[in-house]
């Protein structure tokens, strides 16, 4: 008989995406198995990671900071307030952000538009999007979707909302993989999409 | 591009069965329900991704298993690769020597098949979805990125019709009249590309078959265009014709709960001397217009890429009368094609086959070589 803590521990890793019951079994009895200073600091770290990181109130990326207060990228100074680049999640941001070719500001949907899923435009952060691009002097919004059917449909969205503001929306040129997701596209690919970007 | 070998595990009830292919005819000769089908549709899957019976890709996996598949070393400008595709659990993994293939293009690069079953020779008398899976398959052959495009465009439709049941007010309906509309202009450029070079072929080809002195002739165009009004729309006027007609439509639709215009409603027309073949030929002629078709896709593949596709015949011999099938097994012979096929009477194809043909017998999901009979 498995004592049942462990057993709680291998059903608790078996919900994780991609990991299966076998997987979870050796994973705990690899920490197990570990010195207990493994096991203590990976509790740690999953505890701080829900209680600290919070959304960013203004972008709705991920941050830190006090409750209110925004994150990193909004607060950086040396970046540049007239672009805007919105995308549909936080791994995307992160990949644009490793190609270094991107200085203005984020804005992140947490989603795409997607009748099949039950994802419509209340479900994203687009309320947001409008209250911030009418307090702020955006001149330029880059919309960063994925490039396949529901990025595409979000673009077009945003698009028909944005342009009677008398704001510039461009999309990123295509090139990126076949119904790729940006978050895998390589620095390369998306660079390229970055600076062929095309007006809408 | 040549075939060198195919194997198949766990794939429908073909538990582990490896052929290797004969640079001109490869033949499996067998009984009802041993597995012939299964093999032609496990290669047709493989240089395709898409199922040539199935509806759901769990169908093609051996019930009791979890996954299938499928591989075959094909010689591709002069290098041999391996192709692969795992089915399993509703999706499906394309591999290029092993690795996982990051394009539907780097995989496709070069490989092309046309199939031509029993079914293929219902399309004539049957309904337009027939008709226009058939266009489809053969728009597909002629431009592999027709998958992704037809994909997409299938499910902007499912998207759509999903807010219209759900009554969605018109400003979210709105970006889905768009991506739905330029999704459809694809797909009817795509068509009408392939009908272009298609159509003038077969009707040349339905002369040799038939030597009837009828003229046969086949089309296809969007509801509210004629042919000729069709043909001289850019993209983007095909584009704003869809988007006007789903405007047009919107009240009807949300009533329906489904999207009533585009390419999804379209018919293939099939005509001989300017009367719908569905209507007015016999089946000999049906089944030579059909024939016709193939032929011409076949010609049209070589014309357009130098290469020549691999031809992949189900039991079609067994379904033509003694002259379409002499013409069919004569134009194999002299095409030089590449060419994989199953029969239940050797006998049929035993003189297109040829002395370099490879036979196997295929029996309760297995296949062994034998020498010619
Ligand atoms: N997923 C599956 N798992 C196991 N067996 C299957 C599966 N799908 C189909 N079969 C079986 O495969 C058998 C052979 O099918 P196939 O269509 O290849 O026969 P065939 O040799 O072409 O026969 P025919 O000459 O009648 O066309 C059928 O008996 C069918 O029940
Ligand atoms: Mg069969
Ligand atoms: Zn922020």
């Amino acid at each position: 008989m498995t004592p049942d803590a462990l057993n709680r521990l291998v059903a608790q890793l078996a919900k994780l995406p991609g990991i299966g019951e076998k997987t979870a079994q050796r994973l705990a009895f690899h920490l197990l198995r570990a010195p207990p200073e493994l096991a203590r600091g990976l509790a740690q770290s999953l505890t701080e990671v829900v209680d600290r990181v919070r959304l960013c109130s203004r972008c709705f990326s991920l941050t830190e900071g006090e409750a209110g207060a925004p994150c990193g990228f909004c607060t950086d100074t040396r970046r540049d307030d007239r672009v805007l680049c919105v995308v549909e999640g936080i791994a995307d941001e992160l990949a644009l952000e490793r190609t270094r070719e991107f200085r203005g500001r984020y804005h992140v949907l947490h989603g795409a538009l997607s009748p099949l899923e039950g994802i419509g435009p209340d479900q994203l952060r687009i309320r947001e999007l409008l209250v911030r691009l009418q307090g702020q002097a955006f001149e330029e919004v880059i919309v960063a979707t994925n490039p396949d059917v529901e990025g595409e449909a979000t673009a077009l969205y945003l698009t028909r909302l944005l342009k009677p503001m008398g704001l510039k929306v461009t999309r990123l040129a295509q090139g990126l993989p076949m119904g790729g997701d940006l978050e895998y596209a390589d620095q390369a690919t998306l660079a390229r999409a970055l600076s062929a970007r095309r007006d809408l | 591009m040549k075939l060198l070998s195919l194997t198949c595990e766990r794939f429908r009830n073909l538990g582990a069965v490896t052929l290797d292919a004969s640079a001109g005819t490869t033949v499996a000769v067998g009984e009802n329900g041993q597995g012939k089908t299964n093999l032609l549709e496990a290669l047709y899957f493989l240089a395709t991704l898409k199922p040539l019976r199935a509806s759901k890709l769990v169908e093609l996996v051996q019930w009791g298993q979890t996954q299938a598949r499928v591989s075959a070393r094909f010689v591709l400008g002069g290098a041999e690769r391996e192709l692969s595709v795992v089915v399993g659990d509703g999706t499906r993994t394309a591999l290029v020597d092993g690795k996982k293939a990051s394009s539907f293009e780097g995989y496709f690069g070069g490989v092309s098949v046309v199939a031509f079953t029993p079914d293929d020779l219902q399309v004539v008398k049957g309904g337009p979805d027939g008709r226009r899976a058939f266009l489809d398959r053969a728009v597909f052959n002629r431009a592999p990125a027709y998958l992704q495009e037809s994909r997409d465009y299938a499910r902007a439709l499912k998207s759509r019709n999903r807010l219209l049941k759900s009554q969605a007010p018109a400003a979210h309906l709105a970006p889905w009249d768009d991506t739905l509309a330029r999704l459809g202009a694809r797909v009817w450029a795509r068509r009408r590309a392939l009908l272009l070079e298609v159509g003038p072929r077969t009707s040349e080809a339905f002369e040799r078959i038939s030597r009837s002195g009828l003229e046969a002739h086949v089309w296809s165009a969007p509801s509210g265009l004629d042919l000729l009004e069709f043909r001289a729309k850019s993209e983007d006027e095909l584009q704003q014709h869809l988007l006007r007609a789903l405007d047009e439509r919107r009240g009807r639709d949300l009533e329906r709960g489904f999207t009533s215009s585009g390419p999804h409603t379209d018919d293939l027309t099939l005509e001989l001397d300017g009367r719908p073949a569905k209507a007015f030929a016999s089946q000999g002629q049906a089944r030579a217009l059909v024939l016709a078709w193939k032929v011409a896709e076949i010609e049209n593949l070589q014309a357009a890429s130098g290469v020549l596709p691999l031809l992949l015949l189900d039991d079609v011999s067994s379904e033509l009368d003694p002259e379409r099938n002499a013409f069919l097994m004569g134009y194999l012979k002299a095409s030089g094609a590449q060419v994989v096929l199953t029969t239940t009477d050797e006998r049929l194809v035993r003189d297109a086959a040829g002395t370099q043909a490879r036979w196997y017998r295929v029996r309760g999901g297995t296949a062994e070589p034998y020498s010619s009979p």
